[in-house]
């Protein structure tokens, strides 16, 4: 092998390798994201049932309610409009009325937002960015990171 | 002063550690000599790489001078390195020497002065805590790690959790109370008040709703003293929670019924009825004459006690009307004429209630 | 006197680090071996600055002095020694204090190691680190001050965080800040290099044991962080793609192509320019981890300081030093004389292939932890990358370069011969695929990708062992002198070899996972369940127990297997008082490599208790393989080539066991 050919093996190894890389990433993009979503956008642009999303908002007060079978069936508002959710499975320590919530699934045909993921805080005083956001975005987010009032 | 002293020994030492070397006048073993050892091992090894079959032996000859031509640079190069004594040399190290004594401290001063707190002494919990201090000089919260510390070293002394309990519940610290409470209950045993003050604790660390865990408390008080208002009162709080206000409503007023008419809870009692008469119908079909006679005597011996405003006086004399008792009305009347002879306005006020009512018409015949 | 003693030893430390940047980098240019041997000493003095400033931290917690904001606002006089001493590095000033006592750390190693730095190159490696640990104790002095008054001093703590509570973090950060800030050395080795404008093998070989160390450490510490997790979150999980997690990842992922590129450094004298970029990437990629973490900008469990101004700051600092970096990287690199390009079937052909993986995984893994800080930033769109991101991009791209491992061990420097290696792999090619073939039968219906995922890990472990096989016997060969020349193969042989097998360890326990099994019941006392790969769990009770500082209901459980009884396992809710927070704590019993993982949940309506429950084949080996790779590393570090060159030789090699290293 010359110089050059050996060059050009090397060369055409590495674009391969990053090719098929950019293509893992570009189909991976399309594929495995999945976007955030608060109560109040769903209500506006209403989202297709199947469509995987996170849903992201405070948990209603009053609003939980254990089904049996580790059923549990609560609603995430973010002030502007609420979505009812259904999840199945352990739900994180710091899951409570009136505080912050982020779930992924998907809604079903009758507007029942089927969680598989209830995501966990492992401190008080964490809020989830994107909850925090939409929060904000609907004004009910108090100065100091509180949860906002809700009685 | 001691703080300086020792804030500047350890500037010397740090300086020290500066100055030292560049006082010695040689310094160890320098130069490349590291270098050629490298290219010596380098070419023993590709022999022993080629023994391995990790060379041909052909590559094996040609990295082989690869590695001597290196060495050999290598080689050339350490001739020229080497500790130099000259002029500009030393005056390196006066630089270097002059920077190290002027720029460490200085800017190790400028740093600490900014942000150090000099005078501040260490204050070790436990040290604080022997220190031998007058109980008027502690504050609230000395006092708690006090008995806090207390507590560590003998957890079963549950009667400073008891003293502890309320602090905690004044400083708001809900949690701490009921968990203080619960102590005091495993050393001292069950009692109805404790129980009720556990729940009481409770309650106020779930923000006022009372569950499963006080309900218990609050059960097991009544069970042994079915008159204990602390607990009665929250189990009517219970029920209404529950959805339930009538069985609210039956349990404060019985509340009432049972309770001393001056009893400090009366008015936060009557509150809830208040509130829940507001919510669901009126009130006062529902309020018992036990409690009525309650809430008066209760006005009456305030206003005997220390006076009142008119209006409280009117008050007095209409519901001794409305409980058919002219004659008491009449006397709280005569009273008042006392007690407000400094405020016609008032007096006035009273005497057109009471004729209103019925008392004047009668003490006028 | 002591706390302001050892405040006052951080601003000391400070101007002494002055020192240690521009005397050896001034004793450096004018070649004034005075003026470089300054280095030693002044770095030996910055660490026991830094570290008299850690221990006197340190001694507040033990004794509670509440004087101190930082013990006032995360310690409490009732938690438990052990937990008081983490508690130090538990919050983020104290562990940006750990973070700067293992940058000086690593300045005084390399201050005072034996071995063949040739003294420029120490110089200005002791000057950069310097320059790095000016401008954290600048941030650490100036926005997250660990010594901090408070007047009066409060009587009690606020506590830590009980999550935090827990031995898995005592050695976790530790371990991974000994990785992360590692790097530091190799970035400041990097960096002396393009100052002098020198690089060559000998550089290669001076800065291997330190990349071995930093590598030893982070990996452990990787490793140790998803142990943690996996027991203490409560969710069997053991490595969840959290951006926090990928950041320490990063620089693994770099130094471990780092660690093989200087081999060919060392001996080629190749890719001398990507070596360097690889160096200053590696801890760009440490300071861009602390910069997210510590900004906030990902919220996390990490993220204890959500702090704007401190975030700017480490900008800065991560602006300025990579920045700088790369732009000495640019305006050097092109003077520097080019290594030949070599045969693509060959060692160094191998070690680029790694290098090429290596590189573009990590950089797949960069886009998915960056991308959504970047699209919320640009459209304001908040999406999610999750695992199964990373699982269809981070994956395929390992698993070539898995299989390629045992050819790069095999393979000869400068023109390989691939038919001879792949006849010489071919046993362990068979052997494994035998295997996959064995486990599919026995698993039929199961998973398919788990039995050829131990398949590739059992071709790993046997390719690495391979090597020792065929250096060291061939047919006709007696086992004992067989067994005495394979102990005479270099250490940096044996270390090659530990590493790649604890890859196939942890390749192995991976693809068990998915035959590990999740049951979501709801039990009652006495119910019985089963949990999967033959085990059984009965609920016994359900107590209340209190703690030092906290109060827990725990649900005790006893296993069987067969019928039989094999155990029992505890699972309980926790409540912390002080903090009035309630957390998990899984109930874990280990069989062998497996474990049974048990997690108490809600009390249903009906009364019963939800409960968690699983079989966790293998699991073990996820971790024991990162151990195993652990000490690869360090076996690597010991190889006698790091002595030589030390003022003093000690020995001669042995003549008949002939060293030599090969990776």
């Amino acid at each position: 092998m010359t110089r050059k050919q050996r060059r050009l093996v090397m060369i055409g190894g590495a674009g391969a390798v990053l090719a098929v890389a950019l293509g893992l990433v570009l189909v991976a993009m399309r594929d495995t994201i999945v976007f955030f979503r608060a109560p109040s956008e769903i209500a506006a642009q209403g989202v297709d049932p199947g469509v995987r999303f996170r849903l992201g908002g405070l948990v209603e007060d009053g609003s939980i309610r254990h089904a049996g079978d580790q059923v549990v069936l609560f609603r995430v508002t973010d002030g502007g409009a609420t979505v009812d959710v259904r999840y199945r499975g352990h739900l994180p320590d710091l899951f409570r009325e009136g505080q912050g919530v982020v779930t992924e699934g998907a809604l079903d045909g009758a507007g029942l937002f089927v969680a598989d993921t209830v995501l966990a805080r492992h401190d008080e005083n964490y809020m989830p960015r994107e909850v925090a956001d939409a929060l904000k975005q609907q004004g009910l987010w108090q100065h100091g990171g509180d949860a906002p009032p809700t009685q | 002063m001691a703080i300086w002293i020792i804030l500047a020994a350890m500037t010397a030492a740090a300086v020290m550690s500066a100055l030292w070397p560049l006082s010695r006048a040689r310094t160890a073993a320098l130069g490349t000599a590291g270098e050629g050892l490298f290219y010596r091992d380098q070419i023993e090894e590709i022999d022993r790489e080629l023994a391995r079959g990790l060379f041909s032996p052909a590559e094996a000859a040609a990295a082989k001078a690869e590695a001597a031509r290196r060495l050999i640079r290598a080689e050339s190069r350490r001739e020229t390195a080497g500790p130099s004594l000259d002029e500009p040399a030393l005056r390196r190290r006066r630089a270097a020497s002059a920077v190290a004594l002027s720029a460490v401290p200085l800017l190790a001063l400028a740093i600490y002065g900014a942000y150090g707190s000099p005078h501040e002494p260490a204050q070790p919990l436990a040290a604080r805590l022997v220190q031998e201090r007058d109980l008027a000089d502690m504050d609230i919260s000395e006092a708690v790690a006090r008995i806090e510390s207390h507590l560590q070293q003998n957890p079963a002394d549950g009667r400073g959790w008891e003293v502890l309990a309320p602090v905690y519940m004044r400083q708001g610290r809900f949690d701490a109370a009921a968990n203080a409470y619960a102590q005091a209950i495993r050393h001292l045993g069950e009692e109805p008040n404790r129980l009720a003050n556990y729940g009481e604790a409770l309650v106020n660390a779930s923000e006022g709703v009372v569950q499963a865990a006080a309900r218990e408390a609050f059960e097991a008080a009544v069970a042994t003293d079915p008159l204990q208002p602390k607990a009665r009162y929250y189990l009517g709080r219970a029920a209404e929670q529950d959805g339930d206000p009538e069985a609210a409503l039956r349990r404060y007023e019985a509340l009432l019924r049972d309770s001393p008419s001056d009893a400090p809870w009366i008015s936060v009692v009557r509150a809830r009825i208040d509130a829940l008469g507001a919510a669901s119908q009126p009130a006062s079909p529902a309020l018992g004459i036990d409690a009525i006679e309650g809430m008066v005597a209760q006005l009456a011996g305030r206003l005997a006690e220390g006076g009142g405003s008119a209006e409280d006086w009117a008050r007095l004399v209409r519901s001794y009307m409305v409980l058919d008792r002219a004659e008491q009305a009449a006397g709280a009347l005569a009273e008042a004429r006392r007690a407000l002879a400094n405020d016609p306005a008032g007096l006035a006020e009273v005497e057109e209630t009471a004729r209103h009512a019925g008392v004047g018409g009668e003490s006028g015949q | 006197m002591l706390i302001e003693a050892g405040h006052f030893a951080l601003a000391l430390a400070l101007g002494l680090s002055l020192v240690q940047f521009a005397v050896p980098l001034w004793g450096a240019r004018t070649n004034d071996p005075v003026l470089m041997s300054v280095g030693g000493p002044v770095s030996v003095a910055v660490f026991l600055l830094v570290a008299f400033s850690f221990g006197v931290l340190t001694h507040a917690y033990m004794v509670s002095d509440f004087s101190v904001l930082n013990v006032y606002a995360n310690s409490h006089s009732a938690k438990p020694m052990i937990y008081k001493i983490t508690g130090v590095w538990g919050n983020h000033e104290g562990s940006m204090l750990l973070w700067i006592l293992i940058l000086a750390l690593f300045g005084a190693m390399v201050g005072v190691a034996r071995n063949s730095v040739p003294p420029k190159l120490r110089a200005n490696t002791i000057a950069v680190q310097g320059a790095v640990t000016i401008a954290f104790l600048l941030f650490l002095l100036m926005t997250s001050n660990p010594f901090e008054r408070l007047t009066p001093a409060p009587f009690e703590g606020q506590d830590l965080n009980p999550v935090l509570q827990d031995l898995g973090l005592a050695i976790h950060p530790p371990l991974l800040y000994i990785g992360y800030v590692g790097f530091s050395i190799t970035f400041a080795f990097a960096m002396a290099a393009l100052i002098e404008g020198k690089i060559d093998a000998v550089w290669a070989r001076a800065v291997r044991p330190w990349t071995l160390a930093a590598w030893l450490f982070l990996t452990l510490g990787i490793s140790m962080g998803s142990y943690w997790a996996y027991y203490e979150l409560g969710w069997g999980g053991w490595w969840f793609w959290d951006p926090v997690e990928n950041a320490s990842l990063l620089p693994w992922i770099l130094g471990t192509a780092l660690i093989h590129s200087t081999v060919v450094m060392e001996k080629r004298e190749a890719l001398k320019v990507w070596t360097i970029l690889l160096a200053i990437l590696t801890f760009s990629l440490s300071l861009m981890g602390t910069f997210l973490v510590r900004s906030g900008v990902l919220t996390s469990v990490h993220a204890f300081a959500v702090d704007p101004d401190r975030g700017l700051f480490i900008l800065v600092i991560l602006v300025f030093f990579i920045g700088g970096s790369l732009a000495l990287f640019a305006w050097r690199a092109p003077l520097l004389r080019q290594g030949g390009v070599f045969a693509p079937v060959s060692r160094e052909g191998a070690l680029v292939m790694n290098n090429l993986f290596l590189a573009t995984a990590c950089a797949t893994v960069l886009i998915g932890t960056l991308y959504p800080l970047a699209l919320e930033a640009v459209t304001g769109a908040k999406i999610s990358v999750g695992a199964p991101f990373f699982n269809a991009t981070f994956i395929p791209l390992m698993i070539p370069l898995l299989i390629l491992v045992p050819f790069g061990q095999v393979l000869a420097w400068k023109r390989g011969d691939l038919a001879g290696v792949a006849q010489r792999l071919a046993a362990a090619a068979l052997i494994a695929a035998f295997v996959t073939v064995l486990i599919y039968g026995f698993t039929y219906g199961g998973p398919v990708a788990a039995p050829l995922g131990v398949g590739l890990g059992v071709y790993l472990i046997l390719g690495a062992f391979n090597e020792v096989v065929t250096r060291s016997w061939s047919p006709g060969v007696s086992l004992s002198v067989a067994a005495r020349k394979a102990r005479g193969l270099p250490r940096s042989t044996w270390g090659t070899v530990m590493a790649h097998a604890g890859v196939g360890l942890t390749v192995i326990g991976i693809a068990a996972t998915a035959w590990s099994t999740e049951r979501i019941v709801s039990m009652r006392l006495g119910d019985v369940a089963d949990v999967g790969g033959g085990y059984e769990a009965r609920l016994d009770s359900v107590a209340p127990r209190t703690g030092p500082n906290y109060i827990e209901d725990v649900a005790r459980m006893t296993l069987f297997s067969g019928g039989r009884e094999v155990g029992f396992v505890e699972s309980a809710k926790r409540f912390y008082p002080v903090r009035a927070m309630p957390t998990t704590e899984a109930g874990i019993r280990t069989f062998g490599l497996s474990q049974v993982y048990v997690s108490v949940g809600e009390e249903q309506p009906d009364g019963s208790l939800g409960m968690r429950l699983y079989y966790k084949p293998l699991i073990l080996l996820i971790w024991l393989g990162t151990v195993v790779m652990a000490i690869g590393a360090g076996i690597s570090m010991t190889d006698r080539r790091f002595r030589v060159g030390a003022p003093v030789r000690s020995r001669n090699a042995p003549p008949t066991a002939a060293p030599a290293p090969a990776e």
